[in-house]
C-alpha cells in the first residue's frame, strides 16, 4: 500500500508521470498477480488488459487508495471472466515448464526460489478452498480489500462475505495444521 | 461450517469465539500471542502470500509503462479511440507482412514464369511470345499455337465425357483440384499458370488416363529413369505411355533444372522433354 502520498502520485500519473504510473503498477501488481492465479489459469494475460484498461480509465477515475484498487481488482475480475469464456470457447494445452526453468543456477535465485516455493505452496493450499472462499481470502488478505468492496465485487452482502472468510480461513488453518506448511 | 474443521475447536462445533481473531487475520493485524498455534501459522502462511513482490511478478512492468506512455499522453482522446488504437498496434506487425509476402508471390510468380519459359511447357502462344523477347526455346513442333480463349465464367468446366483422350491436355491451374479439366485454357487458368511456381512448370503426361492413380500421387517425387532408359538425343514418342516411362532424367535436360521442377506431380511431365529430345 503506498498510503497517505497515493493521491499525488495518482494525480501526476494522471498527468502521464510515468514513474508514478510505476510506482502504483510495482504497488498493485503482485497482488493482481496472486488474485488471478486463483480465479483463472492466464493471470498474466489478463493483467495486462486489466492494466490497459485501467491505464485508459485512468483520468476518469476519482477516489482514495481503497478505492482504485477495489476499482482494479474488479476490472481484474471482469478481464478473467471475459477470458474464461474466450478460453471454453477455444481450449488450449498449456506448455510444461522446461526444465532448466525449474532449477536455480545461483544462491540468490536459489533463495528467491525457496521463497517462491513456500509462497506457491501457501497460494495452492488456498487454490484448494472452494472457489468462493479463496477468491474472499484472497481480496480480503492479499488485494487489502474492506469487506464491503470484496462484497461488491462478488455480488453478496458483507455478512455473507464474512461467513465465507471464516470458514475458508478455518479450514486452512486445519491443512496448515496438518499438512505443516513451513513458510 | 460441520465437517469443516473436525477436531481443530475440541467441543465446539461451530467455533464462534474465534471469529475475532480471524477478523484479525484477515485484516493483517498481528494477533495475541495466546492464540493457537494453528492461528499462528495460519497468519504466517497469509502474511507469506501477502509478502513483496516475487521474481517474475514485476515481468509486466516495461509493457504496463510502454502501454502507459501511449495512451496517457493523448488527452481527450475517446474509449474507443485508445481502443482502437491498441488493436492498431496488435495489428502493426500484421500489415507489416502483408507487403514482404505481396512481394515475395510476385517475385516467385516471376521467377516461375521465366523458368517455365526457358524449360519450353507455356502453351504455345506464350512460349512464342518468351522466345521472341527473352531467347526461350520456340514452342514444340507438331503443337499448334491456339489462340487464347476468355472463358465467360471463372468458374472451372466439368469434364464430358467427349472431352477426354480427344484434346490436347491443358495446363491445369490447380493440379489437385482440377486434375479432369481439359477445355481451353482460360485467362483465369493462365494467369494461375503463373502464379504457381511449384506446380506452372508441369503437365499431365500425354495421354495419360484421366483420375488415374498416377493423378492421384501428386506429391510423390518425379521418379527418374534408369540411366540407361534415356539416350541423349533420342526421340520419343508422343503417343501415350506410361507414367514412368520415356522421361529424361533431370540431368538429361539441356538447361538446368529449376528446382520447382523436382517436384511435380507424379503423372504430368516437363513439355520440355519432348521438345528437347526431338531436336
Amino acid at each position: 500500500m503506498i498510503g497517505g502520498a497515493f493521491g499525488v502520485t495518482l494525480a501526476n500519473a494522471r498527468t502521464g508521470d510515468e514513474a508514478a504510473f510505476a510506482c502504483i503498477f510495482r504497488d498493485v501488481q503482485p497482488a493482481l498477480l496472486r488474485y488471478l492465479r486463483v480465479i483463472t489459469a492466464e493471470p498474466e494475460d489478463v493483467a495486462g488488459e486489466t492494466w490497459i484498461q485501467v491505464v485508459t480509465g485512468l483520468r476518469r477515475f476519482r477516489g482514495g487508495e481503497q478505492d482504485f484498487r477495489a476499482w482494479l481488482f474488479t476490472i481484474a475480475r471482469n478481464r478473467a471472466a471475459d477470458a474464461g469464456r474466450s478460453r471454453h470457447r477455444r481450449p488450449v494445452v498449456p506448455l510444461d515448464m522446461t526444465e532448466a526453468a525449474q532449477h536455480p543456477t545461483t544462491a540468490d535465485a536459489a533463495d528467491q526460489a525457496l521463497e517462491a516455493v513456500s509462497t506457491q505452496a501457501a497460494m495452492e493450499l488456498i487454490k484448494s478452498l472452494p472457489r468462493e472462499q479463496a477468491e474472499i481470502i484472497v481480496l480480503r488478505v492479499i488485494a487489502g480489500l474492506d469487506a464491503s468492496d470484496v462484497a461488491k465485487m462478488v455480488g453478496k452482502t458483507p455478512g455473507a462475505v464474512r461467513v465465507a472468510a471464516h470458514r475458508g480461513l478455518r479450514r486452512l488453518a486445519g491443512q496448515v495444521a496438518q499438512a505443516g506448511v513451513t513458510l | 461450517m460441520h465437517g469443516e474443521m473436525p477436531g481443530f475447536f475440541p467441543g465446539r462445533p461451530g467455533g464462534e469465539h474465534d471469529e475475532p481473531l480471524l477478523d484479525m487475520i484477515l485484516e493483517r493485524r498481528p494477533i495475541p500471542p495466546g492464540a493457537s498455534p494453528e492461528f499462528h501459522g495460519l497468519a504466517r502462511m497469509l502474511a507469506a502470500v501477502a509478502g513483496p513482490a516475487e521474481p517474475g511478478d514485476l515481468a509486466g512492468q516495461d509493457a504496463a509503462q510502454a502501454a502507459f506512455a501511449r495512451l496517457a499522453s493523448r488527452p481527450g482522446t475517446s474509449h474507443a479511440a485508445l481502443r482502437s488504437a491498441r488493436r492498431s498496434l496488435s495489428e502493426r506487425p500484421a500489415r507489416g507482412r502483408l507487403p514482404l509476402a505481396a512481394a515475395l508471390a510476385v517475385a516467385a510468380a516471376g521467377l516461375g514464369s521465366t523458368a517455365a519459359a526457358f524449360v519450353g511447357v507455356l502453351p504455345s502462344p506464350i512460349q512464342h511470345f518468351a522466345h521472341d523477347t527473352i531467347g526461350a526455346p520456340p514452342p514444340p513442333h507438331g503443337v499448334s499455337a491456339r489462340p487464347l480463349t476468355v472463358a465467360s465464367s471463372p468458374m472451372p468446366r466439368h469434364p464430358r465425357p467427349s472431352d477426354t483422350g480427344s484434346r490436347r491436355p491443358a495446363v491445369s491451374p490447380d493440379p489437385v483440384s482440377d486434375k479432369t479439366h481439359r477445355g481451353p485454357l482460360s485467362v483465369h487458368g493462365r494467369k494461375a499458370h503463373g502464379a504457381v511456381p511449384g506446380h506452372a512448370s508441369c503437365i499431365p503426361a500425354l495421354g495419360q488416363d484421366d483420375g488415374g492413380a498416377a493423378g492421384d500421387a501428386q506429391n510423390s517425387v518425379w521418379p527418374s529413369p534408369a540411366p540407361n532408359q534415356v539416350k541423349p538425343g533420342a526421340t520419343q514418342s508422343p503417343t501415350p505411355s506410361g507414367p514412368s516411362q520415356n522421361r529424361a532424367s533431370p540431368e538429361s535436360l539441356p538447361w538446368p533444372l529449376p528446382s520447382a521442377m523436382k517436384g511435380c506431380p507424379a503423372g504430368t511431365t516437363p513439355y520440355q522433354e519432348t521438345h528437347a529430345s526431338g531436336r
